[in-house]
């Protein structure tokens, strides 16, 4: 009996283990913490690894949870309205600690008000985000990409980061 | 063993039962009888004499035959049956632990936090690869154990492998404990196969999530091999079948034990003082999560022990005044004196490591030393607001271990046992309040104590066995400033 439980354990232990990873969480100075919950939620019912590091999180921290981790993709949210000040130089940060890989995605309010979506998008790709999202997008869309993505930029390799890789990306 | 029945009939036998405890020290063996009986441990006999350096045997049976009121000569074997005996040994300022992580605030702030809670001194700590450097550093340093963690199960391989492959190739000859990310821990072990690895939990198993008992266990064990082998220390394990603690992890263990069975204490900090080091202890919870502060980094430990090599009374005075001069600056101003008359007694009391203070103005700076030492060791244990606003109103960022809850300051080592009033503790804790922006997180009204009989190392030793009474003693033995 136990040991059937501790097979199941470890099963389930192996499983996660090889769920791909992401990092999800609220960045700057915001504190709405709904959204993020369900993001957690709804990721880790999709089949993904979820670190949810919470509301108020640094790119320091983003980028310090993703390398122990050895995360796949960086999905921040960003809902008043900073985002845009919030989001520059993240990638660059990535990429100066070695994560030369890592997705990022970027989704919420992401700027203050009436900016039409395809100008936000165009902003925050070429801060080298890989995609944008609005307030308003499909979760199950976002998570197909997401596989997707994921599939296509790591499908070489057997099992490591982009920590430890050298080839640099290029940007869109 | 003397026993004498008190309760004749049924029930379970009370007896009472003669208990030493002894802790070698790196310059002082002290000793303690103690008696047990069932109104609970009582001290009948307390000891102090040089320790022997040579053969640290010697020394211990000084003590014990001077508390156990026999010859000099007397043979460990005929002392073995008069008495219950447990010792521990500082084995000089407790072992020398090189702490590997991955990402600085994460793996490698919690690696620092194993080996301090396992009552051990960090020599070196590196992050991300290793570098040539780090492993000349490592290898001219000899540690006594290298604390090997990085990643979180499943997470991070790259790192940790490349520095196994690079520790497997260095003349590093310590033993290393392996707690990092669990999927590859076999690798580690194959590739390290030259070394002696041990492989425990990781200390992190997911971000945020704090798994430290695993490889504290394993220090301690490797600890116990250290203390024992050579300077007569097997001797003593042989004869009376006991194994010494660590000096720091016996007052751990009771700083440990003191809230689980005297609850009146719950939420308690230690200070202990000594010339070489300067270690703060603290069982309170870290973290009381509301909407208004949001925590950063780790949550650390409700027990915690930080140690400071840099901040002791003698050993160390010429690191403090480097480490404290901001402080002490400030202090002399206040207290007009010259600064010069501090140097030079520093400069003394670093070549005459044993000298006691004798005019006024040195004992003043003895004060002035002990307060430091209490300024700075508060400093790196104790954590901090910073105010942000958000667009939802203030919001503090906490970061590190929240006392405000600490309602009792325990000062311990021979400065502190000895302080007459509870301003050598106040002052500091008070001028760290406010440190630069932010607000450190300190015990906002905490009563002061002295550890009077110098009792916690000794009683710590105990407390494994005798829990309820050894913290009973210990709480009753200290003496409010």
């Amino acid at each position: 009996m136990t040991d059937a439980i501790e097979k199941n354990h470890n099963t389930a232990k192996a499983e996660n283990l090889e769920k791909p990873t992401i990092i999800l969480g609220v960045i700057g100075a915001d504190c709405h913490s709904v959204g993020n919950k369900i993001l957690e939620l709804f990721f880790t019912s999709e089949g993904f690894k979820v670190v949810n590091l919470g509301v108020m999180v640094s790119q320091q921290e983003f980028i310090n949870a993703a390398i122990e981790t050895n995360a796949r993709a960086i999905l921040v949210s960003s809902l008043y309205g900073h985002g845009e000040i919030d989001c520059q130089g993240f990638r660059d940060l990535c990429l100066e600690k070695g994560l030369d890989r890592i997705i990022l995605y970027a989704g919420g309010n992401l700027v203050v008000g009436k900016t039409p979506f395809e100008v936000v998008e165009k902003k925050f790709k070429q801060m080298g985000f890989d995609r944008v999202f609005p307030p308003d997008v499909d979760l199950k869309k976002v998570a197909e990409l997401l596989r997707q993505d994921i599939r296509e930029r790591f499908s070489q390799e057997a099992g490591d980061s982009g920590a430890a890789d050298s080839t640099v990306r290029t940007r869109n | 063993m003397i026993q004498v029945l008190l309760t004749p009939r049924s029930g379970p036998e009370i007896e009472m039962k003669k208990i030493v405890s002894i802790d070698i020290g790196s310059t002082w063996t002290k000793g303690g009888l103690f008696c047990l009986t069932d109104s609970g441990l009582k001290l009948e006999k307390r000891v102090s004499v040089p320790t022997t350096q040579n053969n640290l045997v010697n020394g211990f049976r000084e003590a014990l035959t001077r508390l156990l009121d026999k010859d000099l000569n007397t043979s460990l074997k005929e002392l073995k049956d008069q008495a219950e005996i447990y010792f521990s040994s500082s084995a000089k300022g407790g072992l020398r632990i090189a702490a590997i992580g991955l990402v600085p605030d994460l793996t490698l702030q919690l690696a620092r936090l194993a080996a301090m809670s396992a009552g051990g001194k960090v020599i070196a700590s590196f992050a991300f690869s290793l570098t040539g450097n780090d492993l000349r550093k490592l290898e001219q340093l000899q540690p006594d154990i290298l604390l090997f963690s990085g990643g979180t199960d499943g997470g991070n391989s790259s790192y940790i492998l490349e520095n196994a492959r690079k520790l497997a190739a260095s003349s590093i000859a310590c033993p290393v404990i392996y707690a990092g990310n669990i999927a590859v821990a076999d690798e580690v072990a194959e590739i390290m196969s030259s070394k002696e690895v041990v492989v425990t939990e990781n200390l992190m198993p997911e971000i945020g999530q704090v798994n430290i008992e695993p490889a504290r266990e394993k220090i301690r064990e490797i600890s116990l091999q250290r203390i024992v082998s050579g300077r007569g220390l097997s001797e003593i394990v042989e004869i009376f079948g006991c194994q010494p603690k660590p000096t720091p992890l016996a007052v751990f263990e009771l700083i440990a034990a003191i809230p689980t069975c005297q609850p009146e204490w719950s939420d308690l900090a230690a200070i202990d003082i000594g010339g070489a080091t300067t270690d703060f202890y603290s069982n309170t919870e870290s973290y009381l999560e509301t909407d208004t502060v949001v925590l950063k980094g780790i949550k650390e430990p409700k027990v915690k022990r930080t140690v400071e090599g840099d901040l002791g009374m003698r050993v160390s005075a010429e690191s403090l005044l480097d480490t404290a001069w901001p402080y002490l600056e400030e202090r002399l101003k206040e207290l007009k004196l010259d600064p010069d008359s501090l140097r030079n007694y520093v400069a003394n009391i670093s070549r005459e490591l044993d000298y006691l203070p004798r005019t006024e103005i040195e004992i003043l700076c003895d004060r002035l030393l002990a307060e430091s030492c209490v300024y700075y060791a508060g400093l790196r244990h104790i954590g901090g607001w910073k105010e942000t606003y958000t667009p939802q109103g203030r919001v503090y960022i906490q970061t590190g271990k929240d006392l405000r809850r600490v309602r009792a300051i325990i000062g311990s080592g021979g400065f502190l046992s000895a302080a007459t009033s509870a301003e050598v503790m106040r002052i500091p804790l008070e001028k760290l309040r406010h440190y630069g922006q932010e607000r450190k997180l300190l015990p906002e009204k905490p009563a002061f104590f002295a550890d009077r009989q110098y009792l916690f190392s000794l009683l710590g030793n105990l407390v494994g066995k005798y829990p309820r009474e050894a913290t009973s003693l210990a709480v009753k033995s200290v003496e409010i400033l």
